[in-house]
C-alpha cells in the first residue's frame, strides 16, 4: 500500500470540489448543457414529424387511370392526401402547390402511369423486367437539417409498402429537388442533404473549435501578464491603454486563425474520406446545382466570422481580467464555453425554422449562432439572414469591445478580483492595512 | 527643495477595506526616498497609486507637479515602475526584452541601441542576455528588471521591493546600480522594502508605513537619535509599541 495516499487523496478531492470554478465548468455546465441539447433535438424531432403528418401529402395526378386511383387510395391510409388533377409541372406551378398546400414536398402521378401498370401485372417475367411504373417525387431543399429528409423517407417506405401488396419493384419512385426555386431532375433531396449534411457540421464545428481555441489564446494572454506581473509594468509605460488591448485581441486573432486554417485543412481531408464514400451514382456536383457560396457570400461569411471571433475575445479578456493567474482564467472562460457549444450543436443537426419561439430567440440572441446561420443561409443565398445577424452582432461586439476598453482605461483591469472580496466584506466598517 | 513627489491626505479604499489612510509626504528631487513597514501596511499601495496604477480613493499625489489622475498619460512619460516580484516575458531573449522596453521611451533606432547597451552593462549579464527569460534565475532576472527600470534615465524610478528574494551578491549590485544611477543621471527613486536594515543604507530619507499610516518619517541617522535606537527596525518596533 502506498504510504499517505489516502491521507492525500482526500486532500487532493476536497481542494477540487470545493474550487466554485471546478464544481461549475466540469459538473454543473455538461450536467445541463446535454440534457438542454437533447431536450431541442427531441423537440425537433417531434415538430419536423407533426409538421409533416400535419402538411399531409400532396398528390399531383396527371394519369387518372384506374392504378393512379389504387395508389392514392393506399397512400390515403397513413396520411392525409390532397389531390391535384392534371396540371403541367414546371417551376412556378411547382412552388405555387408547394405554397398553396403549405407542403415542402408532394409525388407526381405521371401521365401513362396506370398503363404501364396494367402492363406490368398482366406481363410475364421478361416484361416485368424491363416495365416499371414511375412516380415522380418533388422535395424542397433548403439545407436547413437533418430531417428535412423526412418526406423522401417516408414515401419511399409508403411505395416499399405498396409493392410488397401489389407486385416487388411494380413501382418505382423518380426524384426531383426543387433548388432555389428550381426543379432539378434526378437529384433526390434525401441523398443531397445527407451530403450536405457532412459538409454543413464542419462549419458548426470549425468555428467552435475557433472560438474557444482563441478564447482561451486571449484569457492566457491577459492573465500571463497578470501571473508574471508583467501588466503592471505595461500599464506604467507612456503607451496607448487601448493599444494593449488591440495588441492582444489582434494576436490572439492572428494565432487562432492559423490555427484554424490548419484544423480546415485538416477536417475538409477528413470530410473528403466520407464523401468519396457515396456510391458513384449517387454523386452529386454541388457547384452545378448552385449550392456553393458566391464570392459574395463568402465575403458575408467571412465578416460573420471575424466580428464573432472579436467579440469572443473581448468577452475572454473581460473575463480574464477577473482571474488572478492562467488557471483561474481558463476556468473562468468555461462559464461561456455553453454559449458556443449549445448553438454549434444544435445547428449541427436542426433547422432554427422548427425550434419553438423562446428556443429561436435564444438561439438568436446568442452571437456565436450566427456565423453558422450565415455558413447555410449563404448556400441558399439567403444573404438578409446573413446581414442582419452581422448587425447584430457588430452591435453587441461593439458593446463588448468598449466595456473591454473601459476595464483597460482604469484600474479595474488590476482591481477586479479585489473588489469581489470587498463585495463580501460588505456591510463592515473599513478595516486598516493592505499591502 | 524641488519636490519630485507630494502626497497630499492620500485615502485608497478597496471596497470596505482601508489600504492607506491620510498619507501626506514629500520626496524631493534626485533623492532616493524609503517607505518601509511590515507585509500589510500599505506600501505597495501606495507606489502604485503614485505610478498611475491606482486611483486614490480621497487626496491627490503630484509627480513633478503633475497630477497623477488627470496628468496620468505625462506622468507615465516621467516615471518607470518596477512591480514586485515582476516577470519578464518568458519567451523574450534579454536582450529582445530591453529592447522591447526602450522602444517606448524612445523613437531613434540608434538611440533604441543606445539605451539597450547601457542597460546591457547594468545587467552585468553579458552573454546571457541572448538567452530567453524563463531560463534565468531569480536574480538575473531582478538585474535586468531592474536595469529596464531605470535603463533610460527617468526622472523617477518606482522601485517595490528592489532587492527582495536576492542573494547577497545580487542584491548588492541592484544597490550599487540604483546609487550610481541617482549620482549620475539626475534620477529620483522611490521604493519600498520591509528589509529596514538595507534601507537604511540605501535611503537618503524614510517614511514609516504601518496600517496604512505614516508613523514616523526622517534620515534613518535622525530617527534612530530621536528614538535611541542602533537600528530603523529598533525605531519601528518602538514606534507602533512593539518595544
Amino acid at each position: 500500500m502506498l504510504k499517505g495516499f489516502g491521507n492525500f487523496l482526500v486532500k487532493e478531492l476536497k481542494e477540487l470540489i470545493r474550487d466554485p470554478k471546478i464544481l461549475l465548468g466540469m459538473i454543473i455546465v455538461p450536467l445541463i448543457m446535454f440534457p438542454m441539447l437533447g431536450v431541442i433535438m427531441s423537440y425537433s424531432m417531434q415538430s419536423a414529424q407533426e409538421q409533416a403528418a400535419k402538411a399531409g401529402l400532396l398528390v399531383v395526378n396527371n394519369d387518372g387511370g384506374n392504378w393512379s386511383e389504387t395508389i392514392i387510395a393506399y397512400l390515403n391510409l397513413t396520411a392525409k392526401v390532397s389531390v391535384v388533377n392534371n396540371t403541367d409541372l414546371d417551376n412556378e406551378v411547382a412552388l405555387q402547390l408547394l405554397s398553396e398546400y403549405n407542403a415542402t414536398y408532394f409525388i407526381e402521378i405521371p401521365s401513362g402511369f396506370s398503363a404501364n401498370m396494367t402492363d406490368y401485372d398482366n406481363g410475364n417475367e421478361t416484361i416485368k423486367a424491363t416495365v416499371k411504373a414511375t412516380l415522380n417525387f418533388y422535395g424542397v431543399f433548403s439545407g436547413s437539417g437533418m430531417f428535412e429528409s423526412l418526406g423522401s423517407s417516408t414515401i419511399d417506405d409508403s411505395i416499399y409498402g405498396f409493392n410488397r401488396h401489389v407486385a416487388p419493384d411494380a413501382v418505382d419512385v423518380a426524384k426531383s429537388a426543387i433548388i432555389k426555386g428550381e426543379i432539378k431532375k434526378g437529384v433526390d433531396p434525401a441523398i443531397l442533404s445527407s451530403l450536405m449534411f457532412l459538409q454543413s457540421i464542419g462549419m458548426p464545428i470549425t468555428i467552435m473549435i475557433l472560438l474557444t481555441y482563441s478564447m482561451q489564446i486571449a484569457a492566457t494572454s491577459v492573465a500571463m501578464e497578470k501571473e508574471e506581473k508583467t501588466l503592471e509594468t505595461l500599464l506604467t509605460l507612456p503607451m496607448d491603454r487601448l493599444a494593449i488591448l488591440m495588441g492582444k485581441l489582434s494576436g490572439s486573432i492572428f494565432v487562432a486563425g492559423i490555427g484554424a486554417l490548419a484544423y480546415m485543412i485538416g477536417f475538409n481531408y477528413y470530410m473528403g474520406s466520407f464523401t468519396t464514400g457515396i456510391p458513384a451514382g449517387t454523386a452529386l456536383d454541388l457547384v452545378s446545382l448552385g449550392l456553393v457560396p458566391s464570392l459574395f457570400g463568402y465575403l458575408l461569411l467571412g465578416i460573420s466570422l471575424f466580428v464573432a471571433l472579436l467579440s469572443a475575445l473581448a468577452l475572454a479578456v473581460i473575463i480574464s481580467a477577473f482571474a488572478e493567474d492562467v488557471r483561474s482564467a481558463q476556468s473562468l472562460i468555461g462559464y461561456i464555453y455553453p454559449l458556443i457549444f449549445i448553438p454549434s450543436f444544435a445547428l449541427m443537426f436542426l433547422d432554427i425554422n422548427v425550434l419553438p419561439l423562446a428556443l429561436k430567440i435564444l438561439i438568436y440572441a446568442i452571437p456565436y449562432s450566427h456565423p453558422i446561420i450565415t455558413s447555410r443561409a449563404v448556400i441558399i443565398g439567403d444573404y438578409w439572414t446573413a446581414t442582419l445577424g452581422i448587425i447584430y452582432v457588430t452591435a453587441f461586439t461593439i458593446v463588448v469591445m468598449y466595456a473591454a476598453s473601459r476595464l483597460f482605461a482604469t484600474e479595474k483591469i488590476l482591481t477586479a478580483k479585489l473588489k469581489f472580496k470587498g463585495l463580501r466584506r460588505r456591510g463592515k466598517k473599513p478595516v486598516e492595512g493592505f499591502q | 527643495m524641488d519636490i519630485a513627489i507630494e502626497l497630499i491626505d492620500l485615502t485608497k479604499d478597496f471596497g470596505t477595506l482601508r489600504a492607506l489612510n491620510r498619507l501626506n509626504l514629500k520626496v524631493s528631487f534626485r533623492e532616493i526616498f524609503g517607505i518601509i513597514g511590515p507585509n500589510g501596511a500599505g506600501k505597495t499601495t501606495a507606489l502604485r497609486v503614485v505610478s498611475t496604477l491606482l486611483l486614490p480613493t480621497s487626496g491627490a499625489v503630484k509627480v513633478f507637479s503633475l497630477d497623477v489622475v488627470r496628468d496620468a498619460a505625462e506622468v507615465r512619460k516621467v516615471i518607470t515602475y518596477l512591480p514586485e516580484e515582476a516577470g519578464a516575458y518568458r519567451n523574450l531573449s534579454g536582450w529582445e526584452y530591453l529592447e522591447f522596453m526602450a522602444k517606448f521611451s524612445t523613437k531613434g533606432k540608434d538611440e533604441v541601441r543606445e539605451i539597450v547597451k547601457e542597460a546591457a552593462e547594468i545587467t552585468g549579464l553579458g552573454e546571457r542576455l541572448k538567452d530567453r527569460t524563463k531560463a534565468y534565475s531569480k536574480g538575473m532576472k531582478r538585474r535586468l528588471l531592474v536595469a529596464r527600470a531605470l535603463m533610460n534615465k527617468p526622472k523617477l524610478a518606482i522601485l517595490d521591493e528592489p532587492t527582495s528574494g536576492l542573494d547577497v551578491l545580487h542584491a548588492y549590485h541592484v544597490r550599487d546600480v540604483i546609487k550610481r544611477y541617482v549620482q549620475e543621471h539626475d534620477v529620483t527613486v522611490l521604493l519600498s522594502s520591509h528589509n529596514m536594515l538595507e534601507v537604511e543604507h540605501l535611503c537618503d530619507r524614510v517614511a514609516l508605513l504601518n496600517k496604512g499610516q505614516i508613523v514616523a518619517e526622517g534620515k534613518p541617522q535622525e530617527l534612530k537619535e530621536k528614538f535611541g535606537s542602533a537600528n530603523l527596525e529598533e525605531v519601528f518596533a518602538k514606534v507602533v509599541g512593539l518595544a
